[in-house]
């Protein structure tokens, strides 16, 4: 069952009154994305990440193309597909003077909650989003790791199956990104909860997503695990060796496809290790080469994406 | 049989109780916005009390006599009302605009009635409080008093100045969703001058006629003319108040849909995100 089936998403901004200037930010996308999975939006700024979350939220409308969410057509049913979702974002923002309990209470009542059933509710979120001890502060003077909880505890108001989460983890230290990114993994797993997330980091995108969509100049580029993004773009393996005597090479040898020295090690970038590491030790041991260090490498998504982005 | 009859009242309870809730929400944040600011609470002072305070001093210097005063006046406090109540339901969307965070409520399942109506609440008893004061002010200050025609006018006068300025409000937000928060400023300046010419300080009667013709359009000229009618300055016009009701309504379907259309218009274009970031 999915929870999103989009067919051919495009959407083009055109800005200015006269002299229009066009900007394509989605050119034909489409993509189905699983009940209960977290799913993973990667690509360079202006991608069009944010532009589709926000069509599949409601927020803005596709020029063209057939989005079902949670079995709901996202245009013609739109406010039952909005009680049922919801979204916070990295860079979200609210009234300056108002204290969390207050905004989470307007959001709450916005999706129907009232009385004690949502003063259970905000107290709930503000707890598990660590935001207790901050309940009198105004908005404006929060800090960023306090306002990115806050805008999750806000997309938590209604218990979504949906969530979106726009960079959740902008700006945010690496402990409390570590926290949030448990809280994400927790949340799917104790609710069944389906995430599709945007971000610019990789090591969040490997450590949350079951599935990854790769999205550049508003079209799919690739899509799969992570680990299948890493084998369709086949950077290699990368084997660092330190040899005495050092100025060995190996560059002849087969499966090399690349090699770079720095700092009396040689990095050999190889099709594949498993396969290349024994080859490649015979022949420096049939040599009379001793090696002093050896390291094996599998690039990281980092290193995809800077690939991809290329 | 008597299972699904219940279940559908409990249903339309249900759904009942969602739209309280949801047009309470934004008059709950108006009231603390307004609560929470010292400068809201000298708008609301100040502006009114200056207003009425400089054309009651006015009509006393002109020696004008105490029906005529209490004609001006009674122009000076609607047009109080007015602005503080319209600036309730306009806030709806300009706190979201200020403080960028458009996106939130349109994401939620609710409708602009919800928004415009909850905000319009505590814009009524801004106005309300408004109207007291000022009315309390001509009294004290300048022997008019202008509750003299009972409760009855007095709540026809009110009513039709809380809903121009509903219709006023919606108009204002509609702008402001059609052109993004730059129309903020210049959202104010041809709706006040419509106002203007419904006849605040002056009968109709002397304005030149085409701008008679566009008084004529404007429902708070009904309800200033049927007030003015207990001071003594016949009516122009025959069922002013019923006229102003029917024109009310007219218009406050007309701004309700082009609010609708301009939301509808910010999600197609996307400024309904630029004004969320
Ligand atoms: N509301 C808007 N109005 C006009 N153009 C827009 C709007 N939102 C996005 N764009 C344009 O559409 C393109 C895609 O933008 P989008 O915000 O979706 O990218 P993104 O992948 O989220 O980038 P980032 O990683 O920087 O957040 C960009 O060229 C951007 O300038
Ligand atoms: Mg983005």
């Amino acid at each position: 069952m999915l929870a999103i089936d989009a067919r051919d998403v495009a959407k083009t901004f055109r800005a200015g009154w006269i002299g229009r200037r066009e900007t394509v930010a989605l050119d034909g996308v489409s993509l189905g994305v699983e009940r209960g999975a977290i799913f993973g939006l990667l690509g360079p700024n202006g991608a069009g990440k944010t532009t589709l979350l926000s069509i599949f939220a409601t927020l803005l409308l596709p020029d063209r193309g057939r989005i079902t969410v949670l079995g709901l057509d996202v245009v013609k049913d739109a406010t039952e597909v909005r009680r049922r979702l919801n979204m916070a974002s990295g860079n979200a923002s609210f009234l300056w003077n108002l204290r969390p309990p207050e905004i989470l209470s307007f959001y709450g009542r916005l999706y129907g909650v009232s009385g004690r059933a949502l003063r259970r509710r905000v107290d709930e979120l503000l707890t598990v989003c660590e935001l207790d001890p901050h309940r009198r502060v105004p908005y404006n003077e929060l800090s960023t790791g306090l306002k990115q909880r806050l805008a999750l505890a806000k997309s938590l108001l209604n218990d979504p199956e949906l969530l979106f989460l726009d960079e959740p983890t902008l700006g945010l230290d690496p402990d409390v990104s570590t926290r949030l990114r448990r809280y994400v993994a927790s949340l799917r797993r104790e609710r069944g909860m389906t995430i599709v997330l945007t971000t610019h980091y990789m090591r969040e995108a490997e450590e949350l997503c079951d599935e990854i969509a790769f999205i550049k100049a508003g079209r799919i580029f690739a899509r799969g695990s992570a680990g299948d993004l890493k084998r369709a773009i086949q950077l290699g393996d990368v084997i660092a060796l330190r040899l005495d005597p050092p100025d060995v090479r190996l560059d002849d040898a087969p499966g090399v496809l690349r090699a770079v020295a720095a700092n009396g090690w040689i990095e050999y970038t190889v099709d594949a290790a498993e396969k290349r590491v024994p080859e490649l030790l015979q022949r420096l041991h049939a040599d009379g080469v001793v090696v002093r260090g050896i390291e094996v490498r599998e690039p990281d998504l980092e290193d995809v994406f800077v690939e991809m982005a290329r | 049989m008597i299972g699904s009859r219940a279940e559908k009242c409990w249903r339309a309870e249900g759904l009942l109780r969602a739209e309280a809730t949801a047009v309470w929400a934004f008059a709950v944040r108006n009231l603390q916005m307004a609560t929470r600011n010292v400068f809201l609470l000298f708008e609301l002072l100040f502006w009114p009390v200056v207003g009425v305070s400089t054309i009651g001093l006015m009509t006393r210097f002109l020696a004008l006599s105490t029906e005529d005063a209490a004609f001006v006046l009674i122009g000076q406090m609607a047009f109080s009302i007015v602005s503080t109540c319209q600036l309730d339901v306009a806030y709806s969307v300009i706190y979201d605009i200020w403080s960028k965070s458009m996106k939130h409520q349109f994401l939620a399942p609710i409708g602009i009635r919800h928004l415009t109506i909850g905000s319009w609440t505590v814009g009524i008893l801004r106005g309300t409080l408004v109207f007291l004061l000022t009315g309390g002010l001509a009294a004290w200050a300048f022997r008019i008093n202008v509750f003299d025609p009972g409760l009855g006018p007095v709540v026809t006068l009110l009513a039709g100045c809380f809903l121009t300025a509903w219709i006023v409000g919606v108009c204002v937000c509609a702008l402001i969703m059609l052109f993004g928060g730059r129309a903020e400023t210049a959202a104010w300046a041809p709706i006040n001058l419509v106002l203007a010419l419904s006849g605040i300080y002056y009968p109709v009667s002397v304005l030149p006629s085409a701008a008679a013709h566009v008084a004529r359009a404007i429902p708070l000229t009904y309800f200033l003319d049927t007030y003015r009618s207990n001071f003594g300055f016949p009516s122009a016009y025959p069922h002013a108040a019923l006229t102003g009701f029917a024109l009310s309504a007219g218009y406050v379907m007309l701004s309700h849909w082009a609010l609708l259309a301009a939301v509808g218009r910010a999600r197609r274009t996307g400024l309904l995100l630029k004004m969320s970031e």
